[in-house]
Parts: structure tokens; sequence; C-alpha cells
């Protein structure tokens, strides 16, 4: 099934991903196919093991698929190599972890401001600041992740994603680690930066809620992504 | 500095204890090879220095090939134009009360100005004092001495003191500066040629030529010339071997230190994977991931080095004064002085450090690079397919082996290439760590459990799934016990070869006069051949020669008498050899055998005293006197060829028929005392000859215990890395009904376990590496066989310091438990 869109920032056609590397055992992946439109917020949902993250993995280049082809913006990722993957994630794409991910050794400004670097603008500190207040952690620029709750982990992660401007912003179960206030507020501060920007963002999910914030709702179910819609009612 | 290079070098700071560990681990590693170095460099300046001191300026020595050199050559020097400047020399021993032998150089002080100013300014300055009574004491009184400024300030001597020796008293009259750091006297030839009985003799005569073609063409028959440039070269010849053990020996400690490099590496990629994986998804490149990860790898490079530098000067200050000393005991006198402080000392430190640790790194920097970013953010995941992983290892580890046996075999190409195929060697043995961990790890829990219930179970399983950072400390442990176990096998099995040679070659009742450099008058020797019991007398004299330009030994003894008496250890054959020796044969020590590939049958030509002589040898012994080489004769036969009558020693046989044995060697000894010569029963020269041996091997035994040090640390910091690695497993444990106390006993049983699997590792590594050393390095180097004697003790020595290691590196990480966890934690960092 391929859900067609105008002008998709994302086109995956026929991906099957095995992590096994003589294709034998049950595919993560078995030839799924989707495209997403530039500036769609898009929920993707499903059981533990149905693909989720795996699909997220390949999009961001972090993975490499046994077959099938990932466009991204108009360009065949697998073509890319790996610098040109590396180049893309680094400078188009944001991505926010489950488990935050932050980096124990850096501060949350540094741990921001990394991104910029990596992206290899000219070192903004102004940026960086900015990004972290507008997730609410003005005055914790200077503290460690361990010095932070798990909501504010979270809060420095998208600001890292987002502080670089991406044209893409994937995020894995980003309330998954969260309880459900702190899991509103920072799916309200994702979505909401998101739109600011009008970068695409794709949130794997298990929680309902997702779907009042996304224009889309996929369902991912034994390694195939399919339309979902027995939660748009619930939209925002 | 980057924030991607920023957040890893935190790390250092963070975990501060592992990083101490660490650091510590390889500033031990360094200090081995940077001690090692400055004592041997130590030894080899002073050696230079002393050389120097001691022919002063002169441009080569004429001497017989062995023996005293008759005076009435100097007439004939005179008159040769090749010569610009001789000066006579006896160069002698005394002993001084205490038994230590100094050297006596008898100099004429007017000749001798021209080749050692700086004596003879001593002499002069000495003799121009207003305060002396006879200014000319130096040559009228016989017994009169200048002796240097040292051994004045050691003895408490001063002008006018008497220095008992076993040549009489001397007069002190003055004192020299003396920077060879060798004790010396000085006397007058005159009186030096009265004193040692020497009428008409010199031992030598030191020259400054002017045309050495000219000079040698005139003296070479029967004369030995010696160039100061070959007198070095000999000296260094003789400690050629010596310096290669001393080399490989920091070698071996730098071996293990690098394991503890590798070790501090792994645990830097481990610690960093899931940083370095969401680095990756953050864009970062795999070049910059790796720079970072090589600063920090030099950065512990550089700090270790320089610590290991500063470590290493403080170990060879001790470790000079025993190589001083090994060298003074077995080749010549040499008090070597400690290398200053240098910046080039925290640069060679510094570079070693840096070597190591980017050999250490390179295994862990290629794991870096080929990292997944998916798999490395999921972290810390249980060891998978660890027994067909370890397998797959321990069968590159057979593949090594083989690359190790093939190197051994070559090692007669060099033996160097024998040290490669033993490095070779225990990193192949090391690649079966895993396996071995694979293979004991159900006896270790049916064992622990029982021991320790369930921490003890659960400690066996830590060590298995946390395979990639166990198995690298325990190879570690492993190879420095194994160092511990093989050194200590090759030492006593060569004690044991050296008292089977001791019972059969020293079988006298008594030695007269044992030191080399001392005599023993001939009428001495005949006086005690006409003793009533004697059943005979053997006259033992040994010279240094060169043969084939490289300094060996000749020894002169009593055919018939040590073929009586003696069951010497012939390589073939037995006492009949001895038969042909009589006629004028030789035999050749089996190390001259080895060197230069003499067989029985051949023959050697050596410079006799009325030109070169060639000798058939009959038979080849074991001997552990001198690696260099030894030719033994008859002392008919020696004399015929070589003129010399001097004798050093005497070895008293007591006829077995006669009845009063203990009367008859009470006479000898008393006779021999009237003499002031020494004497010892064959139970004091066998245990003079063990203590010798045992303090030649003290350079050895502290690098056994460096190697232990070293890898101390490297167990130390693998039950540190487990530690800061499963802060998180910790707290579910406790959460799950673990008090601390079964935590802490959980990590003193992973110690114990990696200490236990080492040793049960070493007790066969080390075994192996026994063999090598006694038939593959020491054969090359010393050209002897040693023969592999089985003890029990170093087996012991690894098994205690294993246990005590891995104890004594648990207790820290236990202390971390006990201040970390009184509370439940299960948070993420």
């Amino acid at each position: 099934m391929v859900f067609l869109v105008m002008q998709p920032v994302i086109r995956v056609t026929d991906l099957w991903k095995y992590y096994s590397d003589d294709e034998q055992g049950e595919p993560a992946l078995r030839g799924t196919n989707l495209e997403v439109a530039a500036g769609d917020i898009v929920a993707l949902f499903g059981k533990s093991g149905s693909g989720k993250t795996t699909l997220l993995n390949l999009l961001a280049g972090l993975d490499r698929p046994t077959r099938g082809r990932i466009e991204i913006e108009g360009q065949d990722l697998e073509a890319l190599g790996e610098r040109g993957r590396t180049r893309f994630r680094r400078n188009r794409l944001g991505f926010v972890f489950q488990f935050f991910n932050l980096l124990p050794t850096l501060t949350a400004f540094e741990n921001v401001f990394l991104s910029l670097e990596l992206a290899g603008r000219h070192p903004d500190h102004a940026a960086a600041r900015t990004a972290l207040a507008s997730v609410g952690l003005t005055g914790k620029e200077d503290r460690y992740p361990h010095e932070l709750s798990g909501g504010e982990q979270q809060r420095v992660a998208i600001a890292r994603a987002l502080v670089k401007k991406p044209s893409i912003t994937l995020a894995d179960e980003p309330t998954g680690n969260l309880d459900t206030h702190t899991g509103t507020h920072i799916l309200d501060l994702l979505v909401d930066q998101c739109r600011q920007t009008q970068t695409t963002l794709i949130m794997v999910s298990h929680a309902m809620i997702t779907c009042q914030y996304a224009k889309r709702i996929l369902q991912m179910e034994d390694g195939v992504v399919m339309e979902d819609r027995s939660c748009e009612a619930s939209g925002p | 500095m980057k924030i991607v290079t920023k957040a890893f070098l935190r790390y250092l700071l963070k975990r501060r204890s592992l990083s101490i560990l660490q650091l510590l681990g390889i500033a031990c590693g360094v200090a081995a090879v940077i001690g090692m170095g400055l004592s041997a460099q130590s030894a080899l300046s002073s050696f230079s220095k002393a050389v120097e001191f001691l022919r002063g300026i002169s441009t080569h020595l004429i001497e017989r090939p062995a023996g005293p050199i008759d005076e009435g050559v100097l007439a004939k020097l005179v008159q040769d134009n090749s010569v610009d400047f001789f000066a006579p020399v006896i160069d002698r021993r005394v002993r001084l009360a205490d038994s230590e032998a100094i050297r006596v150089l008898g100099i004429d002080p007017f000749l001798d100005r021209n080749i050692r100013p700086e004596i003879s300014r001593a002499y002069f300055a000495e003799r121009h004092q207003d305060t002396k009574e006879d200014p000319f004491s130096f040559f009228t009184d016989e017994r009169s001495v200048l002796i240097d400024s040292n051994l004045a300030a050691q003895l408490k001597l001063q002008p006018g003191s008497r220095l008992e020796t076993s040549q009489g008293a001397f007069n002190v009259t003055g004192t020299f500066p003396n920077p060879s750091g060798e004790p010396l006297i000085i006397m007058d030839i005159l009186n030096a040629q009265k004193i040692f009985d020497l009428k008409g003799s010199v031992d030598r005569i030191d020259l400054i030529v002017n045309d050495e073609a000219v000079f040698r063409s005139r003296w070479e028959h029967g004369f030995r010339i010696e160039s100061k440039r070959q007198r070095q070269e000999s000296l260094t010849a003789l400690l050629y071997a010596f310096k290669l053990n001393l080399q490989a020996l920091s070698l071996l400690a730098l071996f293990v230190g690098t394991f503890l490099i590798y070790n501090t590496a792994m645990f830097a990629v481990v610690s960093r994977r899931r940083d370095a994986g969401v680095l990756r998804s953050l864009g970062a490149q795999r070049y910059e991931i790796v720079a970072a990860f090589l600063a920090e790898i030099f950065l512990f490079g550089i700090l270790g080095g320089a610590l290991g530098a500063v470590f290493g000067h403080i170990l060879s200050r001790f470790l000079t004064e025993i190589v001083g000393s090994t060298i003074s005991t077995l080749y010549f006198f040499l008090k070597p002085s400690p290398q200053p402080w240098s910046l080039l000392t925290l640069a060679a430190g510094i570079a070693f450090g840096c070597i190591a640790s980017l050999l250490g790194a390179v295994s862990p920097l290629i794991e870096l690079i080929l990292i997944e970013p998916v798999k490395a953010i999921r972290g810390r995941v249980a060891y998978r397919g660890g027994t067909r992983k370890a397998g797959k290892i321990a069968l590159i580890g057979i593949a090594i082996l083989c690359a190790a046996a093939v190197f051994l075999a070559f090692s007669f190409y060099h033996v160097y290439v024998g040290y490669a195929g033993t490095f070779i060697f225990l990193l192949g043995v090391s690649l079966f760590t895993g396996f071995t961990v694979m293979s004991l790890a159900p006896a270790l829990r049916w064992l622990f459990s029982r021991v320790g219930g369930i921490q003890g179970k659960l400690a066996v399983a830590n060590i298995r799934k946390n395979m990639g950072r166990t198995a690298v400390a325990i190879a570690a442990f492993m190879v420095a016990l194994s160092m511990s176990i093989g050194l200590g096998s090759m030492i006593e099995s060569f004690r044991h070869s050296l008292i089977w040679w001791m019972n059969g070659q020293l079988k006298g009742e008594l030695y007269v006069s044992t030191k080399g450099d001392t005599e023993v008058p001939e009428d001495f020797y005949q006086e005690l051949k006409g003793m009533p019991g004697i059943g005979g007398v053997d006259t033992y004299r040994n010279v240094q020669i060169t043969y084939r330009g490289t300094p060996v030994y000749i020894t002169a003894i009593n055919a018939s008498i040590l073929q009586r008496f003696t069951q010497f250890g012939w390589v073939s054959g037995g006492n009949e050899n001895w038969e042909p020796v009589k006629q004028g044969s030789v035999i050749v020590s089996e190390s001259f055998s080895r060197r230069f590939n003499v067989k029985k049958g051949d023959t050697v030509t050596v410079g006799g005293i009325e030109g070169a002589v060639q000798f058939p040898v009959t038979a080849i012994f074991y001997d552990y006197t001198t690696e260099h080489g030894l030719i033994m004769m008859d002392r008919s036969t020696y004399i015929r060829h070589f003129k010399d009558r001097t004798i050093n020693s005497l070895g008293v046989f007591v006829d077995p028929k006669y009845p009063d044995r203990e009367k008859l060697i009470a006479e000898v000894k008393k006779r021999a005392r009237g003499r002031n010569l020494p004497v010892a029963t064959k139970g004091e020269l066998h245990n003079t000859i063990l203590s010798v041996f045992d303090n030649t091997f003290a350079v050895t035994r502290s690098m056994r215990v460096l190697a232990i040090i070293v890898a101390f640390f490297g167990i130390a910091g693998a039950l540190m890395t487990l530690f800061v690695e499963r802060r998180r497993e910790f707290g579910i444990y406790r959460a799950l009904g673990f008090s601390v106390r079964q935590i802490a006993g959980m990590t003193l049983f992973e110690g114990i376990g990696m200490g236990l699997v080492s040793f049960l590792m070493s007790t066969g590594v080390g075994t192996a590496l026994a063999l090598i050393l006694i038939k593959v390095i020491n054969l090359r180097s010393f050209n002897w066989t040693i023969f592999y004697h089985f003890t029990f003790d170093p087996y012991l020595i690894a098994a205690i310091t294993a246990i005590a290691a891995s104890v004594g590196a648990s207790i820290y990480p236990i202390w971390k438990v006990y201040r970390t966890y009184p509370q439940i934690q299960i948070r993420e960092e």
C-alpha cells in the first residue's frame, strides 16, 4: 500500500530490513511504503516489535535497509553514502530519543551547542541559549544531565534537535520515559516548535494522546505501515 | 576545544578513581622501561668514564697473550719511533680486611704523566705539600700509596693512615680524585714489583702510538696489542648479553603495560559507545569521534608517560646500584652513578607512553570506527555468542602461536628473533583468555556458588558476560604471573644446573684463593703437593684473551688431577676426554662451542708467546663460569705456549684413603692463612657461588615485582570499570533485595575469579615461558644449556600473588560499593 502525498519530503519504497546477514528469520520491515509531505506532523503507532524504531533509524540513515529505497527531499539516502548521510543528519535532521541520550559529560547548554557546532555553523552561543529558553530552561544552561529531571532532559533533547532548524525531526517515543503530565507538556513543546519552523515531524509513540497533536496517524503492523483513522476524531 | 572532544575528556574527571588507576598502570609500565634504560645507560657511561680514566690518553696497550711482560721490552720501546710515549703498569688487586678486592696500579709517575695526566697531577700535587716530612716517600717507602678520595672517605683514611690489606699494611701518603667510581690504590711501580713479586716484569704497557700499522708490524709476534677502541669494544661485548637481558626484561614490563593501556582504551571505547552512537546520530563524522578518542588516549599517554618518566627516574637510582653490583660480580668492577634528571627522560617517557597507548588503542579504535550508531545507542548489552566468539579468537591465537613457533625456530639467526617470538607467544596465548574463561565458567560457578552463594554465582556470570573488559585484564594479569612463573622456573632450573655443575666440577676439599685476580705463589703449590695425605692439587689459571676479535678465556688446569677427582659435565663422552688434554689438546666450554661453532675434532687458533698456536679440540663440556667461552688446557701446555706460571687458585684434593682428613684440612688452612691467602671449603665455595648467582638475578626479581604491580593496576582497573559500568545494575540488585554486603561480596568474588583464571592460565603459560627462556633465549644469549627442573616455589608465589593482588584490587571497588550504595540507585546517568 502506498500513501501518496503532494511534494513528499520523505518517500519510502518497498523497504525491507532483516537483522540477520543471511536474511533468515522474521524481517523487521517487510516491503513497506510511505510518503510524508513537508511540514507534516505524523504520529506512528504500533505494538512493540512492529518495526517503528527500525523505520525511524532507517529514515535517519542510522541503519541501512536490506532492500528498498528511501528518498529524503528527493535524494536517495543510500546513494548519499556514509559521509552524505552524516551530513544529512547534522544539517537537515533532528532526532529526539526516548531515553534523551544527552551526553552526560556536557552541560545542557553544551549539549545544545554541540548540535550547532556539528552543523558547522558559526558558533552562535545566543542561538543555543534561545533554543534552551524556548523550551523553558532559562537558568539551567550550566546544569549537567544528571542534575536535571527527566522532563527537563527531554526538553534539552528537543532544543538540541531543533536548534539547527532541521527540515525533518524524528522522535522515538519522546514521552515514553515521562509521566503523563510532563509527556503532554513535552508534546506541546515539540509540536509547537516544529509548527513554528515548518519542520516535518514523525513521532513514534504508544501514547494515544499523541493523536491529538498529529496531522496524520500511521499504524505499523508486522513491518508494514498503514494509514490509521482510528483516532482522527481526537485531533486538536 | 571542540565540544565532542570535551565530552570525551570530561569522563576522565568524572571517573577520577578509574582515571588515576589507569594512569598509574601506564606510568608503571613506562617506569619499568625508563628505569631499566637509565640504569643501563648509567652503567655504560660510567664504564666509559672508568675506561677513560684508567687508560688515560693512551692509544694502545701492549701485553703478553697471558701473564706479565718482561720489562726489558721498555728499552726497545724507547727506540721505536712509532711510539710517542709509553708507561709501564702493574695492574693487580689486594683485599681489604672485609675481603673487598681493590685495584692497585703500580705506575712510574714520570712516564705516566704523558698517559694519565690526572693521576700524575695528583701525585705531583701531593709531593709538593710543604707539610710532608719526606716529599719522596712515594718512592723511598715501599709501602707508600696514594688512595682515591672516595675510598679514603669510605675507610676514613687520611695521609699518614695505615691501610691493612692482604699484601700487608700500606702507608697512605695522599689522596687523589677518581671520577671512575672504582676504588683505586696507586703506588710506585718498583714498589709494586716488590710487593707482588714481579721483579723485572710489568703487567702491560700503555702507549701513545703515532703509526699503528708500523707498530703492529713490529710487535705483533708474541704480544697482544689492543687499541683503546678495541678495549672499549671488547668490554662492551662482555656486557652485550647482560644488556640484552635488561632490555628484554623492561620490554616485558612494557608489554604488560601495553595490555593495561589496551584495557584503558577498551574501557574508553566501551564507556563512550553510547555517546559515540548519539554523536553519530547527531551528525558527527567518524573522524571527529576518532579524534576525540585519540585526544583522550594521547592525554593518557602524555600524563602517564610523564609520570612514568618520574617514577622511572626514581626506579633507576635503585636499579643502577643493582646493575652495577651485578656487573661488578660477573664482569668487571663498575660503580655507576645514577643519570641526572633531564628533559630527555621526560620526553622519552612521554614518547613511550604515547607509542604504547597508540599500540594499545589500535584494536579499540577499529571497534570505534566500525561502531554502528543504532547498536551503540542501545547501550551495554550482554556478551552474546560468547563461546563461539571466544573460540574464533582462540583460533586466531593458534595462528599467532604458529607464527611464534616460526620466530622461535629461527632464533638461531639472532636472539632478537627469539625475543620477538616470545612476545608473539605471549600475545597468542592471551587470545585464549576468553575461551579459557568460557571453559572454566561452569567449574567456577559450581565452586563459587558453594563458597559464596548467590553472589559467588553472579560474580562468575558477570566475569563471563563482561568478557570485553574482564578478558583483557585477566590476560594482562596472566602475562604478569606467567612472567613470574617463567622467570622463577628459569632461575630455579639455572640454580639446579649450577649445583649439578658445581657438584661435578668443584669437588676439591679446599680451595685456596678463589678470586680470579689474586695469585698463589708457585712454591706454596709445591709445598701443598708434598704434604702427606694430599691426593692432588689442581692449579687454576684464568686469563682473558681475544679470539676472533672477541674476548674469551683460557683456563689452565692439571688435567690428570681433574680426571682423577672430578666428574665434568661432558656434552659427550666421559673422563677419558682428559687423556688427549694431557697430551696438549684442549677442551672447550659449551658456550665457546656454540658461539664460534667449534665442534669436537676442530682446532682453535690462539695467539701464544711465540705466535699463533693451533690446539685440537678433544671434547666439549658444560660450563657456567662465563658465557663468552672458555678454552681449557693442561698447565704444562699453557706454560709451554704462554710462558706464564701464574696461579690464581688451587683446588686441594685429599687422598680418599688418608685417615686423618680433618687434621690435614686444618693444616692446609693454617698454612694458606699463614701466607695471607684466603681459603674456602668446598661447601663455602659452593655457597659463595650460589650467593653470587642469586645476586645476579636481583634485577630480574625487581622486574618481576614491577610486572606484578603493573598487572595489579590492570585488575583493579578492570574491577573499577565493571563497577562504573554497572552502577545501575547494582541498583537493581539492591531493589531485588541484595544487601550492600552481598554486592561487595560479589565484587570480591569477581576479583578472585579473575585472579584464579589468570593463575590457572599462568601455570601452563609460565611453564611454557620458562621452557622458551631456557631452551631459546638463554641458549641464544649465553650459549649455555640450562636443564629444566620443576620446582613448586614459583607456582606457589604466583598463586599467593594472584590471590593477594585480586583481593587487593577489589578493596577500592568494594569501598566504593559501600560508599555509593547505601540507598537504591537505579537512575540512569
